[in-house]
This record gives structure tokens, sequence and C-alpha cells, in this order.
């Protein structure tokens, strides 16, 4: 359905998108993720046709994207969502559809379905005067007034408090079971990891690593062993009555198991965890800190909450 | 472009600031409007002098001199006290007939003669009162403009017989001395028509100041007065032609600041990125958010218009003004719209429409002023305008001189300010002459591109040539001529280079000799062709003056020259061209100061080159 | 920076209307060099000695009008004078060359040679006369410029400031009405009245400063300035009066498209409407420069001053009325 090819993007002398190569099927969730300015939004804006890309091309439903056709079949959700305070849902709606060539009597059947499903009332209200969460609801609304097949979302659930973030993330997962392609950004992994099918990670420009979630994780993340010993051996601490030491390889494991040997002891339990999304692109993004994975992860994670 | 998308946007433009200008903007702006109409004819019974009471004389009731300076508002009168001068009560002192004393100030000899002229009119009119008119008013005079053709020599056989002015001294005219064809129309050598003349002696219309006596704007269309007592005939100075163009670009300042309001506010917080996402093209969202404005503009110069005519503009056609404003608007709007695009906030906004505002109303006013002293003049539509309300004739040359470099500036303008309407540029925040780079800097594609730009900066060139022409057309001509050449080498030479300057700084080209080379010549080549075009434009035009035909000699062959010397002169400006924009290219390529000096090259070797062409034609 | 360099923009064009079209309204200015002027017809001698008490003029005489054509379209006369006599009066015919500056200054130079014709034919027939015409006072060398330069260009350069002030205050307010940063004064420890304090006064303290600047450089240009306290004065009344009217429209409308064209017509209305007062503040402005200032006009300044000031008061208790909310 999509199909980008050694997309770049230069503004003067900086690269803002670095050659990106990938394609999306149709009915597919993808999601670019990546710390800001790593070239999510620009990639994604290439993909609407609003921004040129210095090389390479883009395209959607075998349609470049300056063709007004290939326009009509896309849905466009930008990061912030500005609106024209002095209008009203309806009448702003009804304006967009009339850009896209929709019918007016379909129009307002679908304006109002659409509204509907998203549980947003007051639609004769300005919307200068509405919520963050209602104005990003009417934006949902407009990006789909033209029964779109692909939707290319930037950072739609973003700035919005915890109860209307799940309701997008609900509707969008909503949108993908019926069979839309979907393209978005975001940097709450959380979401990404709820819905997406494959996933691209940007970092400074380009993609750094790409791939179904679970390949990704076999890739770049790493399996922490957690061995419970019956003494206390280097590097463990108690928990529960048992000493616990973490370690990433197999070979450590044994070296554990011996230690717990030489002092008499015995391993109780040994578990196993899988590297989250997180930690994954925390490794890919920074290669450097790969083996010091799990006890800065935390950390990292509650920094990117406060 | 779409016809349905377009006026879709241009209904949600209006219906969107319908309901933006609310009802009591409406009311308030009624009110005001009322409230003006109610106070203009209080202020015109008290009449706006703004020199009154400036010079204060000193002056007894005896004095005969007492009369005329208590009818003149210009002066404070008190009582004369010998020493009222030294001790700066009053600026001058009269006793009798004898002005005796005056402060040795520019605002003493000012006073002096303020009371010299008021003396003047002050006889005048007690001439026209007298009976005897033989002899209060014993000169009568007629004046006529002939036309001098430039190079070959008419017989000047006819012309003298006609309107010999015999019967003197007033018939009660009304003072619509109207001239006609004053300039321009090759027949035109005869230009008065009959004879007026004030009953009450004239006089009374040249006083007040610059902006004394709004009325009579009838009575003002033909102002150039043509026979007379001798104070009657005036220098062409169409007071009534400078109201009238005032009156035609007053409402476009309202207009621009609306439209600039709302091109501005689709460009913050991001609000015109889902158009542009949406399948209508630039041009319909561009076409679609002025044409409200264009057509408000419209119908305001078309209600003046009408309004004019039903005042009394005879022989004025309507449309032909009209027509001729449409240019005027189309470049009010398209510089706004620039403007528009090139500001970071509604303040860098207001500095952009006041500039705007003051440099378009002097294009359009300052030569509309000239209409009946000069061709120049013709380079402002208004002046078109002026002449058609004054019911003269125009030519379609005539017409499409003074009409189509501002409706091609007006078309470059928009064609620049919709290469910026695209995501890259319209939210960004950059100083405005990193935009205006940017501008151009979109408009490269290829190195061919470098041909292109120069010709779409000609109109630009054009245009500020002849304003340049028309500022320095009060100046003595030893000093117009050298300044006029200096203005036209600069001007040009920014036009043929700061867009390349700008494909430089934007990579578009590459930065190495051998290119700057290649665009330096080709940006020559296009500037070349394109004056070429405008030559043979200004040569169907006819009658040009000496000034500016020295501006543009040097895009071309002057009269009688041998034919070989005419070739030369015809392919010596491409050469020349070529080499000066090569000059700046070469400067542009390395870098900012490379680019000034390169540039000030190519302005020296441009004005020596002109030098040498104008001593050779005209000397 | 952007404001200065419009100001010097605005100045230049000032002064080109100084020149330009003073220049027009009394060309005589411009260039005294001389002009040679054609002389036939029966009166030809009157006319010539007329001509010979006006600086500048050469006469030369010829039989017919037709031949004085002739060499005036050969360029070898600048104009031409055709007197007759008839009925006792002279009929003079003058032609002039059409579309030049030649002519502008061809007809002012024709104006007072004939001017002085009709000066001594006057005085030579004063015995038929009701009352004889009163005697010239003598010829100085004033500048042509003297009136224009203070009673339009001084005024102008000194009200432009509070206008364009008023204006940005229109944009201060609405700027962050329009951005949303209005809202975040909830939680920040400053007030709706501090924001539009320091946004008025800004402005309104920037036109008398550039007023003042003004004054200085016209009086580099040598165009002495008089009453500059009672001038500053005035432009700072002015401003703070312009300011309110933006700041006010900007809060009320809240929209920068609204306020700002309520803002132009209304303080354009303003302006014409003082014409009521005993003085116009132009005339204010132009009799305080060129020192001959009344009572009346000290007045004015006075009572403009006093009005800014209720009017700033009543603007913050406005302001102080209103919620940040609602924005």
């Amino acid at each position: 359905m999509i199909e980008v090819r050694d997309l770049r993007k230069e503004y003067g002398d900086f690269a803002a998108v670095q050659g990106s190569t990938f394609s999306v099927e149709r009915g597919e969730v993808f999601g670019i993720i990546g710390p800001n300015g790593a070239g999510k939004t620009t990639t994604l804006k290439m993909l609407a046709g609003l921004i040129e890309p210095t090389e390479g091309t883009v395209q959607v439903a075998g349609l470049d994207t300056d063709d007004a056709d290939m326009k009509r079949q896309l849905g466009f959700l930008p990061e912030e969502s500005p609106l024209y305070e002095e209008m009203t849902p309806v009448s702003y709606l009804s304006f967009f559809a009339d850009l896209y060539d929709v019918p007016k009597n379909v129009a307002t059947r679908r304006m109002h379905e659409t509204l509907d499903r998203l549980d947003l009332d007051h639609r004769d209200r300005q919307l200068g005067d509405m919520s963050k969460g209602m104005k990003r609801k009417v934006a949902i609304a407009r990006s789909l007034i033209n029964d779109p097949d692909v939707l290319v979302y930037d950072e739609p659930a973003s700035g919005l408090d915890p109860l209307t973030t799940n309701f997008i993330i609900d509707f969008t997962t909503e949108l993908a079971e019926e069979g839309k392609t979907i393209v978005f950004s975001a940097h709450n992994l959380f979401h990404v990891q709820s819905i997406c099918d494959r996933v691209a990670i940007m970092n400074e420009g380009a993609i750094v690593a790409r791939g179904p979630l679970s390949k990704l994780r076999e890739e770049h993340g790493e399996t922490t062993y957690h061995v419970y010993t019956s003494v206390e051996v280097p590097g463990s601490v108690r928990e529960n009555g048992s000493y616990k030491r973490s370690v990433t390889s197999m070979q450590a494991v044994e070296q554990t198991r011996e230690a717990a040997a030489d002092r008499d002891g015995t391993v109780i339990d040994i578990r196993t965890e899988e590297s989250s999304l997180e930690e994954v692109f925390l490794n890919v993004a920074n290669p450097d800190r790969a083996g010091t994975a799990s006890s800065t992860a935390d950390e990292r994670s509650a920094d990117s909450e406060a | 472009m779409e016809l349905r998308k377009f006026l879709r946007i241009a209904r949600w433009e209006v219906t969107k600031n319908a309901g933006g200008i609310d009802r009591r903007t409406a009311a308030i702006t009624v009110g005001a409007l009322v409230v003006l109409g109610v106070l203009a004819p209080l202020i015109a019974s008290q009449g706006v002098a703004l020199d009154s009471g400036i010079y204060r004389a000193g002056v007894d009731e005896s004095s005969p001199y007492h009369e005329v300076l208590t009818d003149d508002a210009t002066f404070a009168v008190h009582p004369a006290s010998s020493d009222a001068v030294e001790e700066g009560r009053v600026d001058i002192l009269i006793e009798g007939t004898e002005v005796v004393d005056w402060a040795d100030s520019a605002k003493g000899r000012a006073a002096l003669a303020e009371l010299r002229s008021a003396v003047q009119r002050f006889n005048d009119q007690l001439m026209g009162q007298d009976p005897n008119q033989t002899a209060a008013s014993p000169v009568s005079v007629t004046l006529r403009y002939v036309e001098r053709s430039l190079a070959t020599t008419q017989s000047a056989g006819d012309g003298g017989a006609d309107s010999g002015g015999s019967d003197d001294g007033g018939t009660g005219g009304d003072g619509t001395g109207g001239t006609d064809g004053s300039s321009g129309s090759s027949d035109g050598s005869d230009t008065t028509d009959g004879t007026t003349g004030d009953t009450d002696g004239g006089g009374d219309d040249s006083g007040g100041g610059p902006l004394g006596g709004l009325g009579g704007l009838a009575g003002g269309l033909g102002d150039g007065g043509t026979s007379g007592a001798p104070s009657d005939i005036a220098p062409p100075f169409p007071f009534g032609s400078l109201v009238l163009a005032f009156v035609f670009v007053l409402p476009l300042n309202f207009v621009i600041q609306a439209y600039g309001s709302t091109i501005l506010s689709e460009r913050i917080n991001r609000r015109g990125e889902l158009m542009l996402v949406s399948p209508v093209s630039r041009g319909d969202i561009i076409v679609g958010k002025t044409l409200p404005y264009f057509l408000g503009a419209m119908f305001f110069e078309g209600l003046i218009t009408v309004g004019l005519l039903t005042l009394g503009a005879e022989g004025a056609t309507g449309w032909i003004s009209l027509l001729a404003v449409t240019p005027l608007v189309l470049l009010f709007l398209g510089a706004t719209f620039l403007g528009a695009m090139f500001a970071r906030s509604f303040k860098e906004l207001t500095f952009v429409t006041v500039t705007i505002t003051v440099a378009l109303t002097s294009f359009a006013f300052v030569p509309a002023i000239f209409t009946d002293v000069t061709p120049i003049a013709l380079i402002s539509p208004l002046t078109i305008v002026v002449r058609d309300l004054q019911g003269q004739a125009i030519s379609l040359v005539e017409f499409g001189f003074s009409t189509l470099p501002a409706m091609l500036t007006a078309i470059v303008t928009f064609g620049l300010g919709a290469g910026l309407y695209r995501e890259e540029d319209m939210f960004t925040q950059r100083p405005i002459p990193l935009k205006a780079l940017d501008a151009l800097s979109g408009r490269i594609k290829r190195r061919s591109s470098a041909a292109k730009l120069s010709i779409l900066l000609l109109p630009f060139v054009f245009v500020t040539e002849l304003i340049a022409v028309a500022m320095l057309f009060a100046v003595p001509q030893s000093f117009a001529l050298p300044a006029i050449l200096i203005v036209v080498a600069v001007v040009e030479e920014l036009a043929k280079s700061i867009h390349l300057y700008a494909g430089f700084v934007h990579r578009k080209y590459v930065r190495t000799t051998r290119n700057a080379v290649i665009v330096g010549s080709l940006s020559g080549l296009g500037f070349f062709l394109a004056e070429k075009v405008s030559l043979v434009v200004q040569l169907l035009g006819g009658d040009i003056p000496d000034v500016e035909q020295a501006a543009f000699l040097t895009g071309g062959a002057g009269p009688a020259v041998s034919a070989l010397v005419a070739i030369a002169l015809l392919l010596a400006p491409l050469a020349l061209h070529a080499v000066t924009a090569t000059a700046s290219a070469i400067g542009a390529a390395r870098s900012r100061r490379g680019y000034v000096v390169g540039l000030t090259v190519a302005i020296g070797i441009h004005l020596a080159y002109n030098l040498t062409v104008v001593s050779f034609v005209v000397g | 920076m952007l404001a200065l360099l419009i100001q010097l923009f605005i100045a230049a064009f000032s002064s080109f209307l100084v020149v330009g079209l003073t220049s027009l309204y009394d060309p005589g200015s411009v260039e005294a060099a001389g002009l040679e002027v054609g002389v036939s017809g029966d009166a030809a001698t009157e006319l010539q000695e007329a001509a010979r008490e006006v600086d500048g003029i050469e006469t030369v005489r010829f039989g017919s009008p037709a031949t004085a054509m002739a060499q005036f379209q050969e360029r070898r006369v600048d104009a031409v004078l055709d007197g007759r006599l008839e009925n006792g009066t002279i009929a003079v015919t003058a032609t002039v060359p059409d579309g030049s500056i030649q002519s502008t200054l061809a007809v002012v130079q024709i104006r007072t040679i004939l001017e002085t014709l009709e000066r001594t034919e006057r005085v030579e027939r004063a015995q038929w006369l009701d009352r004889p015409p009163l005697p010239l006072p003598q010829e100085t060398s004033a500048s042509p410029y003297f009136g224009f330069t203070y009673t339009v260009l001084v005024p102008l350069l000194l009200f432009l400031p509070p206008f364009i002030s008023g204006s940005i205050a229109v944009d201060a307010i609405t700027e962050e009405i329009e951005r949303g940063t209005l809202e975040l004064l909830r939680v920040a420890p400053v007030s709706l009245t501090d924001i539009v304090d320091g946004k008025a006064l800004g402005m309104a303290v920037l036109a008398p400063l550039q007023a003042i600047l003004w004054i200085v450089l016209l009086g580099a240009n040598g165009i002495t300035v008089r009453n500059v306290p009672w001038l500053v004065a005035l432009v700072g009344a002015a401003s703070v009066l312009v300011v309110v009217v933006g700041v006010v429209l900007g809060l009320v409308t809240a929209r920068r498209r609204q306020a700002q064209l309520l803002y132009s017509i209304l303080v354009l209305t303003g302006f014409a409407g003082l014409a009521l007062l005993p003085e116009h503040p132009t005339t204010v402005v132009a009799k305080l420069a060129v020192g001959s200032a009344t009572a009346t006009t000290t007045a004015t300044v006075v009572a403009l001053a006093l009005s800014a000031v209720l009017l700033y008061a009543g603007m913050r208790r406005y302001v102080r009325t209103l919620d940040p909310e609602r924005y």
C-alpha cells in the first residue's frame, strides 16, 4: 500500500531523514518510533505529500504524493491539531468534506456517525472554546471525513489526559481492525506495543531497526536470567529469603551455579525475562549502553514520564 | 486550478469572517462612518486651515495692510509696538504701508514672503470688484501647451489661430476650464478650450495651503488654469486629481489590513497545514483566500467610480477607470500576500503593511499628481483614472504602458509568495531577508532558472526605475541624469544577481566558478531578452521624456545612428548583462562578502557602460 | 529596529514630498536659470519692459506670431508671448512647451512677467479705479518650504509614531490572546493589569522618544523646532490616548482583524473629530513648533494630557474587571 524508497530530506546542511526505505502492506499497522528530532514527523509529512523529499520516492496505493487522487485516499492527523477557532465542528467538517469532494449527504451522515463513535457532543460550539481532547477528536473526525484507506497519524495521543489517550488508542485499534492501513508515530512505546504489527525505529534521521516486534526483541533485546540461590554469591541480592543474581548469558548462569555449589548452596530457581520494546528502543538508539540494560532502563522510563 | 474548489475556499473565507467580523464590529464601523459623515460638513464649514496663525504680525488698524492681514488666516494680528519684533512677540511689524521690521530668521522672511503674496491676492480681489474692468484687469492671458516633437521639426503653421481669448475679463465661468489631451496622443498640439476666468478676479484658488479647501471636486478636475487674469494661470497642478487619486487608494489600505491578517493567521499555529494535505492545489487556496478581498476592493472602487460619475465627472467612461485600477488593487494584495508570507508575527505584519501602504501609495499617488504635466505620470495606473475622470481619451498603448508593469509586478509578487506557501517555508520563523532568499530559491529548479528569474524580476526593475524617474522629475536635469543612471545600474544588477546568490546559499547551484559563469550568463541573457520586449513596448509608446529616455537608452539604440552602430548598440547590452551578472555570480559563489564585492564591481561596470552610451548617443 | 527603518523610510518619503510637491506648488524655487521668451504682437514692447524686471528672463522680439512659433518648434526659444491691444486691454497668448518640467517653470516665470505687466498697467490707469491697488512689500529670499515644513511635515512626523504605537498595542494584546499565552497567567505571579500596563506603557513611551529623535534630526537639518517640552507632552498624550483605544479594542474583540479595523476607523474618526476643538492638534503642533503658540494652544495640550491620564485610569479599571480565563 505504501512504498518508500531511499527517502531523504535535507534542510540546508542538515539531513532530517537520511535515506529511509520501507513498505507497508494493506491493512497493516506500522509504527515509527524514536526520540524527538529523529525525523519521524518529517517522514510522515513526506508520506502525506506535505513536504517534498530531497531524494527518493513515496508511493501510496501506486500513486505519487502530489497526485490529488492519492490525497483523496489519505487521512492525515498532525501532531498538534491546528483548527479554525471561529468554526464549529459541523461547519469545519463540512468544509473539509467539500475540499475532499465528498457528496453533501454522504458527508453529513459520515460526520455524525464518526462524531457519535468519538463520543463528541457540543457540535455547534466554537472550536476555540473546546478542550484539547475534544479538539483532537474533531481533528480525527476530519481525518476520516473522506473515508480514506490510509491513515497517517503523527503522535495521535500525545499531550492528552490518560482517559482520552486510552480512548484514542482504542479507537485507532478499531480502525485497524476495520482494515485501514495505518502509519503512525509515537514516543510513548506502550501505545505502539499494543497495536503495531511492525515498527521502525528512527534515530538521528535514519531507520536503525525495523520489523515485527518479536524479531526486534530477538535482535536488539536481551534475555535476563534471574538466578535464585540458597546462599549468597558475589553480585547477588537478598530477596524473599533467597538470593537473586541477574545475569545476561548462559555462561554467567553456569558460573553462578558453580559459585553456589562452592559455598554449599544450590540453585533454587531460574527465571528468564524478555526486554520490553522500550529497552530494545534504547539499545538501538544507543548501542553503547547494551549490557547495562535493565538497571538503567527503569530510570530512563521514569525520567521520560516525569 | 479548479473553479469549484477555489470558490468553495472563497466562500469559506467570507463566512468564516462573517462570523469573525461580528455584528458589534460592524455596528461600531457604521457608527464611526456616520459620525464622520455628520462631522464632515461641520469641519468643512470651519475650514481645515493647517497653517492658520503660524505667523504673527504687528499692525495697527490704521494701516491699509490691516485688512489684508485679518483676511488671511495664516497671520495672527497683534497691535503694533516698536519693540515687538525684538521681544519676539511678533515676526513682522508694519507701519502704514511700510514693513518696518521683521525677525531676522527663516520665519521672519517666510512671513514677509507670505505677506507679499497676501497683498497680491488682496489686490486681485479688490480689482475684481472694480466697476471699470478695463482699468482693473488691463491684461488677460490665454495659456497654450504646445508639443515640441523630439527629433523632427513640425511645421508650426496651425495652432495660433483658434481660441484667441478675445472676450476678456470673465464671463462668469464655472471654473471647469478642462484642458484636453495636454500630452500623449500624437495629434494633441493645441490644448486650450475657450475662455473662462472668474468673475471675482480669481486668486482665491491659489491660497489655502497644500490641504486647504477640499471642496470643489468637480471644479478641481481641470485645475491647470489656462486663461484669465495673469494670476489665474497656474502650472498644471491638478489639485482635484490629487484628491481623486487619494480617494481611490484609501480603501485599499483597509482591505490589505484584513487580507494580511487572514494570510498570516493561516501560518500561525500551523493552521494552514491541513488544507495543504487535502486534494486542493496551492493555487486554489491562494486564489480562494484572495478572491473575497479582491472583489471587496473592486466593489469599493466601483462605488467610488459611480460616486464620482454622479458628482459630475463629465465625459468619463468609468469602466476605463475601473479597469485601470484593477492592477493597482492586485498589486496591493500581491505585495501584502508576499509580506504576510515573510512576517513572523502580527507586529511584523503591521510594519510590513505600513511599508506597503507608504510605498505603493507613493507609487500610485505621486505620479498621478503630474497627470497634466508629463507623460511620466503614466507610470501610475491612477493617472489613467484621473485622465478618464477628466474626460480625456486614452489610447490603448498608454493604457498598456500604465497598467502592465503594475499587473506584472502583482503577478510576480503572488508567484514568489506562492513559492513560500508550502509546509517547509510557511511555518518556519526566519528573519525577513532570509525569507526573501527562500522565496527566490523556491523558484530555482535547474540552472536555466537563472534566466527565468531575471525575466520574472524585470517588472520590479521597471517599476522601480520608473518611480526613480518620477521622484527625480522635480530636480534639475544636471543632477537627475547621473542619479538615474546610478539607480538603473544598482537596480538592474541587484535584480540579475540576488536570485543567483539565493541559489548558491540554498545549494541549488554548486559553488564553482564554472557554475557561476554559466548561471551568470543565463541570468544576463534572460534579462536582456525581457528588456528587449519591454523596449519594443516603449517604442510603441512613443513620446518618452528626456530623463526617462536616459534611463532606458542604455537598453537600446537611439535615433539617428548608423546601422552598424545600431547593431552594436543592440548587442552590446547582451554582453554587458552577461558580464556583470557573471561578476556578481562569481562573488556570490564564494561567500556573502564575495557577493557584495562582485555586485559592486558589476554596478561599476554597468555605470561606466551607461555613461559611455549616454554620452555617445546624447552628446 | 524594523520600526526605525520604516520610520526612516517614511521620513525619506516625507522629505520627497517636501521637495517634490512644494517645488510644484512653487516651481520657481527649483531653477531660476535663464528662460528665453519669444515676444511678438503690438504689445511686444510692454511685454519686454515687464520681462526686464524679472530675473533670469531673456526676450527675443519677432515680427509675427508665426515666426515666433517656428523658433519655438526649433527650440531656439522656450516660450512665446503674443500680446495684442484689444479694447484698451492687453490680451496675451502664452505658448509653453508641453509635457516637461520646463512647462511648469515657464508658466511660473510667465505668470511673474504678466503680473508685473498688470501691476504697471494698473498703476498707469489708477485714476479710473475706485481704489488703487496696495503697494507690494519688498521681496525676500524666503524658503518656499517654510510653511509646508511646519504645517505638514512636522505634524506628520510627530503624529505618525503614536498612530503606529497604538496599532502595535493592538497587535501585542491580540497576539497574546491568539497564541493562547494569556491563559498561562493563571499560574504566573503577575496579573492581567500588570501585563497590560507593561505593554501599554512600553508602547506609549516609544512615541515621544521617536518624536524627540525627529526633533533632533530636524534640528540637524536646519529646521528649528521650538517648545519641545510642550510638543513631547502633546505626543505623549496622543500616544497614551491611542494606545488606550488599541488595548481596549484588543481586549474587547480578542481578534486582531476586528481590533485593527476598528482601531484604524476609530482613531481616524477621532482625529477628524478633533477639528471641532478651537485648535486642531495639527495646528497646535504647527504653532508650537514654529513658535507662535497662543493661550488656546497650550490649553489644548493640557486638556489632551488630562484626558489621556483619565482614560488610562479608566482603562486600568476596566482591565481589573476582566478575568484572564475568558481568553
